[in-house]
């Protein structure tokens, strides 16, 4: 049985309408206006058990909402969830007996007191015994490199260590699947590095199931094994990692440098970059050999240097984001082969 | 065991609001104010009279000096419960095995003890410099010996039972002030509404100075609990008011409690975080 199931799982949130003007002001007092903001619009999915997804989308996609609503802090409107067999809305204090969470921009640490004391907290709310928790303590503290600031007040520590603290925290109870809410945002490089090696780390020791929102494409291509992006409240692609590099694939970057002007006429290709001794071509392979590109380039003058890049999945993904609706985002192309939301947006995208 | 769990977290809440004494430089320094000034104040208004309602200038100091202790300790639980619910904090709380009212309120009351704790010494140092020591238990030079000790033991451990019954009183009133954020978008008024009848229903004055027909009115409302409670058993102690006092407050904090866990259960089903 999946671990997570989301079926057309909606939330709408009514929003008062704040009218301008101060006779609309007064009339609104008595008798306010609603809106009916859509922030999640019928997604479905299924994660299997020890299963490392990346839940993608932009701002106000309706990321953070569904998060909230697979772990029963919010009640949907529509649909239903499943996590670990369980109705979140229905039995959310028992889910969180098995379902950890680390929000990126919130901290579950005591911020006068050292890691040390909010473990102990903790312990005793999941209601593990004190030797349990001991034990399980000086394995996460190894693992996770927390002795220098065990005993430190949390205040006193960096972001990149607070952090590690806080996905430490979460992992104490040993729980069965892991949400991660931008558990990166804001840690300079060698952090991040440091936290997506430890969660790929606590998903392979403890084959927790992890479901991670984050716009950072290194999180996603470091841990992630499949990524799942909604837009506009609705999923538009469900694929493997894999699948998704593979569409960056398709599209390739060749940089030429020459030691003497060329002339670099290509038929059907033109730079998108130029000087008189270089250039550089983007290379759609579905048209064009990217064998016959390289051996024509070499062949216009003494060649100094060659490269040739996949295009980022950043632009593949910052593609979808700039679309104005799922059914467009569906549109690029872009297969969302396991979501019955991206389904129907493929649908809309037809008609 | 729930209990060792919600034990734990008022000791977590209690050393994280110790970890830095000067926080309480701020409200220490302003309830000594508010104490001189009231006892100028009162000064003023016995000139001439040695008793208002039954109460002596010393009295009505030593009155104002406890009847604030809740104020000081225990006025700020609608601002921190607010503030997780604004702040979307409420998403880490409420993911959590436990009762959040009954966790929330041992650690939220378990930190404010401290404080309170903190205020209530200052008052009695205060309180002994600007007017000597409080009136005897019983009114009592006649109880001499062991009866007056045992008379004032008696007191103290009523007017910190009091203080306690008090404080968590406050803390579910205010806690179902603040969880009406849960419909509504803005509810400070509630709560400003809720500050000023506690000040005017037995904190700056006792209930006696009220109309009669007010000082009614006001007993059949859980204010007087809040503060004019441990007060008056402080300035004119007899045990069966006293009790009768401590009694009234553990029937309204029965009854707070309810309410909370009412507002809470139908709240948290309309919970709207929106964002991460």
């Amino acid at each position: 049985m999946p671990a997570i199931i989301a079926r057309d799982l909606s939330k709408t949130f009514k929003t008062k309408v704040r009218p301008s003007g101060r006779l609309a002001a007064l009339r609104s007092l008595v008798k306010p206006e609603y809106r009916d903001v859509r922030a999640v619009k019928g997604v479905s999915f299924e994660i299997d058990d020890g299963e490392l997804v990346a839940f993608l989308g932009p701002n106000g996609a309706g990321k953070s909402t569904t998060i909230k609503m697979l772990m029963g802090i919010l009640r949907p409107t529509g649909g239903s969830a499943t996590v670990l067999g369980l109705d979140p809305a229905e039995d959310r204090v028992e889910l969180s007996r098995y379902v950890g969470a680390v929000f990126g921009q919130k901290s579950q640490l005591w911020f006068h007191l050292p890691p040390s004391d909010s473990f102990r907290l903790l312990g005793s709310i999941y209601e593990i015994d004190d030797d349990d928790r001991r034990w399980r303590e000086a394995e996460l503290i190894e693992r996770f490199g927390l002795a220098p600031y065990w005993d430190v007040p949390v205040r006193k520590l960096s972001l990149g260590e607070r952090i590690r603290c806080e996905l430490a925290a979460s992992l104490l109870p040993s729980p069965v699947a892991l949400f991660l809410d931008e558990p990166t945002i804001g840690l300079d490089v060698v952090a991040k590095r440091e936290i997506r090696q430890l969660l790929a780390e606590a998903a392979r020791v403890d084959d927790t199931t992890i479901f991670m929102t984050s716009h950072d494409m290194g999180d996603i291509e470091k841990v992630c094994k499949r990524a799942i992006i909604i837009h506009h409240g609705e999923v538009v692609v469900d694929e493997s990692m894999k699948a998704l590099k593979r569409r960056s694939l398709s599209r390739k970057y060749v940089g030429v440098r020459y030691a003497s002007p060329v002339d670099l006429e290509l038929p059907g290709l033109s730079p998108v970059k130029r000087t008189p001794t270089a250039a550089s071509f983007e290379v759609d392979t579905s048209r064009h050999s990217l064998a016959e590109v390289v051996r024509a380039l070499a062949s216009r003058g003494d060649l100094e240097d060659i490269t040739v890049e996949d295009e980022p999945l950043e632009n593949v993904i910052a593609a979808i984001y700039e679309t104005r609706s799922g059914a467009e985002a569906q549109a690029l192309g872009l297969n969302a082969s396991k979501g019955a939301g991206a389904a129907r947006a493929g649908e809309a995208a037809s008609a | 065991m729930r209990s060792r769990c919600y034990a734990i977290a008022a000791s977590t809440s209690m050393r994280e609001r110790a970890a830095y004494p000067g926080n309480f430089i701020g409200s220490m320094f302003t309830y000594a104010l508010f104490v001189f000034i009231f006892s100028r104040v009162w000064a003023g208004a016995y000139a001439g009279a040695s008793e208002i309602a039954g109460y002596t200038m010393r009295m009505a100091v030593w009155y104002f000096i406890v009847a604030e202790v809740p104020s000081f300790g225990f006025g700020r639980f609608f601002w921190t419960l607010s503030r997780d619910m604004k702040n979307g904090q409420i998403a880490y709380l409420l993911a959590r095995p436990y009762d959040y009212v009954g966790y929330n309120f041992a650690e939220k009351y378990g930190g404010s003890l401290v404080e309170a704790g903190v205020i209530l010494v200052e008052g009695l140092l205060v309180g002994i410099l600007l007017v000597g020591p409080p009136p005897l238990a019983g009114g009592a030079p006649s109880l001499a010996g062991g009866a007056g000790v045992a008379a004032e033991a008696s007191r103290a451990l009523l007017v910190g039972l009091s203080l306690l019954l008090a404080g968590a009183l406050n803390y579910f009133l205010q806690a179902s002030i603040a969880m009406t954020a849960f419909w509504l978008e803005e509810n400070e008024a509630f709560f400003w509404i809720f500050q000023k009848l506690t000040l005017v229903v037995g904190t700056l004055i006792p209930i006696e100075f009220l109309p009669t027909a007010a000082a009614t009115l006001a007993r059949l409302t859980p204010f007087p609990y809040l503060s004019y409670a441990p007060a008056r058993i402080m300035v004119a102690y007899s045990p069966g008011e006293a009790w009768s006092l401590v009694a009234a407050q553990a029937l309204w904090l029965v009854l707070a409690a309810a309410l909370a866990r009412i507002v809470f259960s139908f709240g948290s089903r309309r919970l709207s975080v929106n964002g991460g």
